[in-house]
C-alpha cells in the first residue's frame, strides 16, 4: 500500500557512477543544471542528451526508472510550455485565430524550455537514484563546511537532515502498519466525502504521532548516553576521500562545461 | 467451514529492483476448529502469511478459499471478512487511539455497524475475558502498562467476535506471568468459544503446550505440517532452520537415544517429566 511511496528512490547497483564520491555528483549535477542555460540553439541540447545518455549508461540504471522523475511535473510542463507557446510575439506566424497568436519562434521556445525542464529533472533524478540520502548528507555537510567560519551549523543541519532522512521510512512503516491493524478492525478509509475520510485518519494519526513522540524521545536518549555533544572535533566513521575516478569525473564535467560553452557560442544552430 | 491457500505465492516490492520472494507455493488447508501454531525463523514470512488471511495483502498469485468462496472474487465481500477473520498484529498496543479503554474496544464493533447495546454488550465480554477490570474501562489507555494496553488491544479483535482469531506473537516482550495468561486465554477461547486459532510464535515451548497442529515455516515455505509431538521428531531440520525443539523433549530424545526406554511422546515439561519418572520408576 503505502510502500510505493519512494522518497529518496535510491536504486542499488554497482557501477561507476555509484561508486563515485557523492560531492562529485552533487557538484557535477548543479554544474550540469547550469550547462542547460549555456546555450539556446539544437546542437546544445544534442550534446547535453549524448552526454546525459552516457552518464545513464554508466550507471546501469533502467531507463524507465530515469524518467519516472517526470511524472509529478507533468503538469507544471504542459503550463510553462503552453506560456511559452502563446506569449512569444515573433514574425513568422502560423496560426493567427483572435487573440491566440502562434508564431515559429513561439513553438521553437517552447520546446526549448520543455526540453530544458525536463533535462534538469532528470538530471537530478540520476544523481538521487545513484546516491543513498545519507551520502547525500554527507556530501552537503562537507560541501558547505566552509559556512562554519559565518557561524552556519552546517553538522547539525546535516544531522538533523539524516536523521529526518532515516525516519521518513521508518515512519512510512509504521503508517502503512497501523493502517492495517485498524483496517483489520473494519476501518474503512476508501469511502465517505471528504470530512468523513478526514475523520477516520484520526485511529491512524494518533497512534502515528504517539509513536513517533516515543521513537524521538528513544533516539535523544540514546544519542545522549552516547555523549553526543554536536559537531565539534567529531570525526567520520567513513570519511569522504577523493579518489582517482573522482578526479577524472571532475575533469569530465569540466571538458563537458568547456564543450557546451564553446558550441554555445560558436555554433549556428 | 476452512480457510484454503492454493498455490499462493507474495512478492514485496514489484518493480522496484529489490523483489523480495516472501512466500513461495503455499498449499494449505486450515479446518474449523483447529488450534495451529506458526513458527519459523525470523524473515521465513509468517508476519505475510497471516496477513493474506484476512485479505489485507492480496497474494501476488493464486487463490484464498474462506468457506469454499475464492475471496479475490470480485464479488467477494472483503469487509466481512476482516470481521471473521480477527487479526491481532505484533505489538498491537500501538494500534491504540482512543480516549478511553471501552471506546476504543468498541471501535471495532463499530466499524462493524453493530447497535450500541451489542457493541456495549460484545466489548464488556471482551474485556472480561482478557481480563481487564471494569475500574479500568474509563482510563486513557495510554496510562495503562505495556501487558493490559496488549490486552485491551486483543480485546479489541475479541470484540468483533471473529470465527478465526490469527495472533501474530501476541506474547513477545512479555512476562512469564502475562505469557501464560495470554495463551492461557487461547486455550479457554477454543476450547469453550470453538474458535479456530492460529498462533504465530517464536518460542516452541509455548506453541507445544498449546497447539494441536503445527506450521513450519521456512524462506518462504511449509516445511512442515503435523501435530507437535511429529513436528518435534525432525529435530535435526529444526536445528538447521534454526528453531530447535523445547529443552524437555530434547531431554527425552537424548535419553530414548541413550537407550532409556520412554514411552509416548510426551511434548510439554510436565508430560517428558512424568515420562522420565515412569522410566526411572521401573
Ligand atoms: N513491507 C515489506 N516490504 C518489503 N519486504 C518485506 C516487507 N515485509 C516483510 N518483508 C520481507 O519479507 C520476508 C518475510 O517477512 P515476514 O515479516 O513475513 O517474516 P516473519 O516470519 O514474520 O519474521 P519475524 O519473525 O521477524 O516477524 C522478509 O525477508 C522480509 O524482509
Ligand atoms: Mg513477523
Amino acid at each position: 500500500m503505502l510502500r510505493d511511496i519512494t522518497i529518496g528512490q535510491y536504486y542499488a547497483s554497482e557501477s561507476v557512477i555509484h561508486r563515485l564520491d557523492p560531492r562529485v555528483k552533487v557538484v557535477a549535477t548543479f554544474v550540469y543544471i547550469i550547462s542547460l542555460f549555456c546555450f539556446d540553439q539544437l546542437s546544445g541540447y544534442i550534446i547535453a542528451a549524448l552526454f546525459f545518455g552516457c552518464m545513464v549508461k554508466l550507471s546501469k540504471v533502467p531507463f524507465k526508472f530515469i524518467t519516472r522523475g517526470i511524472k509529478p511535473i507533468i503538469f507544471m510542463l504542459i503550463f510553462t510550455a503552453a506560456l511559452n507557446l502563446l506569449w512569444t510575439s515573433g514574425e513568422h506566424i502560423l496560426i493567427k485565430a483572435g487573440f491566440i497568436t502562434i508564431t515559429v519562434e513561439g513553438v521553437k521556445k517552447m520546446v526549448f524550455m520543455a526540453l530544458r525542464l525536463i533535462f534538469l529533472i532528470i538530471g537530478s533524478s540520476l544523481m538521487t537514484l545513484t546516491t543513498t540520502p545519507n551520502q547525500l548528507t554527507d556530501a552537503i555537510e562537507s560541501l558547505f563546511k566552509p559556512l562554519n567560519k559565518v557561524k552556519v551549523p552546517v553538522h547539525e543541519i546535516a544531522m538533523m537532515m539524516s536523521i529526518a532522512l532515516r525516519f521518513i521510512p521508518i515512519l512510512v512503516e509504521e503508517t502503512d502498519k497501523i493502517m492495517k491493524a485498524q483496517m483489520a478492525r473494519g476501518a474503512d478509509f476508501e469511502s465517505g466525502n471528504i470530512i468523513q475520510r478526514v475523520k477516520n485518519m484520526v485511529p491512524i494519526f494518533i497512534p502515528l504521532f504517539v509513536s513517533a513522540a516515543r521513537r524521538a524521545s528513544d533516539l535523544a536518549l540514546a544519542m545522549d548516553a552516547r555523549c553526543y555533544h554536536g559537531g565539534e572535533g567529531r570525526t567520520k566513521m567513513k570519511p569522504l576521500k577523493y579518489k582517482k575516478p573522482d578526479i577524472i569525473a571532475y575533469l569530465v564535467m569540466f571538458g563537458y562545461i568547456c564543450i557546451i560553452i564553446t558550441a554555445g557560442k560558436f555554433l549556428p544552430i | 467451514m476452512s480457510i484454503k491457500l492454493q498455490d499462493v505465492n507474495y512478492i514485496y516490492g514489484i518493480g522496484t529492483g529489490q523483489e523480495i520472494h516472501a512466500l513461495k507455493n503455499i498449499n494449505l488447508e486450515i479446518n474449523n476448529g483447529e488450534f495451529i501454531g506458526l513458527a519459523g525463523h525470523t524473515g521465513s514470512g509468517k508476519s505475510t502469511l497471516v496477513q493474506l488471511l484476512n485479505g489485507l495483502m492480496r497474494a501476488s498469485s493464486g487463490v484464498i478459499y474462506y468457506n469454499g468462496q475464492n475471496i479475490y472474487d470480485k464479488l467477494y465481500n472483503m469487509h466481512s471478512l476482516r470481521s471473521k477473520v480477527g487479526l491481532v498484529f505484533q505489538y498491537p498496543e500501538h494500534q491504540l487511539f482512543e480516549t478511553t479503554v471501552i471506546n476504543d474496544v468498541q471501535f471495532g464493533p463499530k466499524n462493524l455497524g453493530l447497535p450500541q447495546l451489542e457493541m456495549e454488550l460484545r466489548s464488556f465480554q471482551a474485556l472480561k475475558m482478557v481480563g481487564i477490570g471494569d475500574e479500568l474501562l474509563d482510563v486513557s489507555p495510554f496510562t495503562l502498562s505495556g501487558g493490559q494496553k496488549r490486552r485491551v488491544a486483543i480485546a479489541g479483535i475479541l470484540a468483533m467476535q471473529p470465527e478465526v482469531l490469527v495472533l501474530d506473537e501476541p506474547v513477545a516482550g512479555l512476562d512469564p506471568a502475562g505469557r501464560d495468561e495470554i495463551l492461557g486465554l487461547l486455550k479457554k477461547l477454543h476450547s469453550e468459544n470453538n474458535i479456530t486459532i492460529i498462533l504465530v510464535s517464536h518460542s516452541m515451548d509455548d506453541i507445544a503446550k498449546y497447539v494441536n497442529r503445527m506450521l513450519v515455516m521456512n524462506k518462504g515455505e511449509i516445511v512442515l505440517d503435523g501435530n507437535p509431538a511429529k513436528v518435534f521428531q525432525f529435530e535435526k531440520e529444526l536445528e538447521r532452520i534454526g528453531l530447535g525443539i523445547p529443552q524437555a523433549v530434547k531431554v527425552c530424545h537424548q535419553l530414548r537415544e541413550a537407550g532409556a526406554y520412554i514411552t509416548g511422546e510426551p511434548i510439554t515439561a510436565e508430560d517428558c517429566a512424568e515420562a522420565i519418572y515412569q522410566w526411572l520408576k521401573v
